[in-house]
């Protein structure tokens, strides 16, 4: 990696990267395991967001998932030489996310759970109900809010359904990358997924008719093709 | 209406993946034109996903920094590991067994050459004293019966440094052989020097990182802080 301050402050690709953009992503491990670290650089820049969201998904603290997005990385970096062109290349990174994920959350459960006196609500506990939004129709539901209810509503998914859940709809792996990422067979996939669905449907189903919830949701859409747009 | 809904929801599940066979996707869409039901949960579920979509959290603004700083440190990890085996806590417990074995094999070599110096000892009176043996001490643990010699004139060793070994091993090898050239003491390679070398290279590309990582949190900091004080008279500029 060698991203200089300007780089990173601007976010404009500098010219190497730029020429690596329309390379496959197996074509850029390859390069990584020469020694060029350029083609880890525009890995990093393609992945990070995918394995982020995935990660943050999963275990809910911010702070958290950015450590284990690193990790994922890093190990993609260290055993770049293991990698054999057998499985898709975001397969391969997805597994090594997932497996982290999983220790992770493991050894979470195995902490022991303290009583507190004054209790907070647990994120699982914080209830997702529009309701105090249309309490006030005259506030904006910001992005970040509507983030928020929408990552609790997420968690709420038991963890071996929200796996191929999240595997499928945020980062978009097929069915049959997801059975390699798991280990799972493609009919439990399937079945497993539509049942994340359906959970994830009834969770956020007393949203789906807020009409303010719409509009803001439209105007990220609008902002996010503006940004692709101006990208190109 | 043939399918039911529940059919019907899994297979929307798989048409929204685009993995549903043909001739099932005609089934399908002759269900959703019956059934408003169905319809309405196809839009939930896609209206779903453009929420999950739109709502993709954003990293950190220091990510990649911190990336990077990991990465150094991680390489310079690996790195020590491949140098210093012996800090694997599974190479220790290997280790550990060898070690066992090894002192073992030397304690019972010892027994057996205590046994050999002193066997004859134990046999009181019986004559069959060695006739390598013949200090006074020895001649006093033949008389003790079971006691030990405390004092043996003629060194253990001794023998061994006469019939072969010419220098003791602590000195190593630098005494050995007229040749004069230098011989490396064991375990050394120019390789692993190298190795020290890279170490050395990335501890300080690392310290510089981390310099780097402060300068600029520090700089962040500065920015956000001028953009708070900013705030109330921003708006100014537009009038000249």
């Amino acid at each position: 990696m060698n991203l200089s301050l300007d780089e990173h402050r601007y976010g404009s690709p500098s010219p190497a990267r730029a020429d690596l953009q329309d390379v496959r992503d197996e074509e850029l491990i390859v390069l990584v395991q020469n020694g060029q670290k350029r083609a880890f650089d525009e890995i990093v820049a393609r992945y990070k967001g995918r394995l982020f969201s995935f990660i943050l998904r999963m275990v809910k603290d911010p702070s958290l998932a950015e450590e284990l997005t690193q990790e994922t990385l890093i190990r993609v970096y260290i055993h770049a030489t293991k990698y054999r062109e057998i499985a898709k290349f975001s397969t391969w990174v997805f597994t090594i996310a997932t497996n982290l994920v999983r220790n992770k959350m493991r050894q979470r459960s195995r902490r022991p759970h303290l009583i507190s006196l004054n209790p907070a609500p647990e994120d699982d506990e914080i209830p997702v109900d529009p309701a105090d939004q249309e309490a006030d129709p005259t506030r904006e539901v910001q992005r970040e809010e509507l983030a928020a209810l929408i990552n609790a509503a997420t968690a709420k998914i038991p963890e071996k359904y929200r796996i191929p859940f999240l595997l499928r709809e945020v980062d978009q792996l097929s069915y049959e990358e997801i059975q390699q990422v798991t280990g799972l067979k493609l009919g439990t996939v399937r079945s497993r997924i539509n049942r994340a669905r359906s959970r994830f449907r009834q969770l956020i189903k007393p949203m789906l008719r807020n009409e303010d919830l719409l509009e803001e949701l439209e105007k990220i859409e609008a902002r996010a093709a503006a940004e692709k747009d101006n990208e190109h | 209406m043939n399918m039911r809904c529940g059919k019907a929801q899994e297979y929307l599940s798989r048409a929204m993946d685009e993995a549903l066979p043909a001739d099932v996707a005609g089934k399908l869409e002759r269900h959703l034109d019956a059934c408003a039901e169905c319809r309405e949960y196809r839009e939930d579920l896609q209206l779903g996903r453009r929420l999950l979509a739109g709502t993709e959290p954003a990293l950190s603004e220091n990510f990649e920094w911190r990336l990077q700083l990991r990465l150094s440190q991680a390489m310079q990890q690996a790195a020590a590991d491949a140098y210093y085996p012996w800090d694997d806590p599974r190479a220790d417990r290997k280790a550990w067994f060898r070690n066992f074995g090894t002192a073992a094999s030397v304690g019972l070599a010892a027994v057996l050459a205590l046994a050999m110096f002193v066997g004859p000892a134990g046999r009181t009176g019986s004559g069959s004293v060695p006739a390598t043996v013949h200090s006074s001490a020895a001649q006093v643990a033949v008389e003790g019966g079971d006691r030990l010699p405390l004092d043996i004139t003629r060194s253990p060793g001794a023998g061994l440094i006469g019939s072969g070994l010419q220098h003791p091993v602590s000195v190593g090898n630098l005494q050995a052989g007229n040749s004069g050239a230098f011989q490396a003491p064991r375990g050394w390679s120019g390789e692993r020097i190298e190795d020290l070398l890279t170490i050395q290279q990335l501890r300080v590309e690392n310290r510089k990182l981390a310099n780097q990582l402060s300068q600029y949190e520090q700089w962040v900091n500065q920015y956000r802080a001028q953009l708070d004080r900013a705030d109330s008279n921003a708006l100014d500029l537009g009038e000249e």
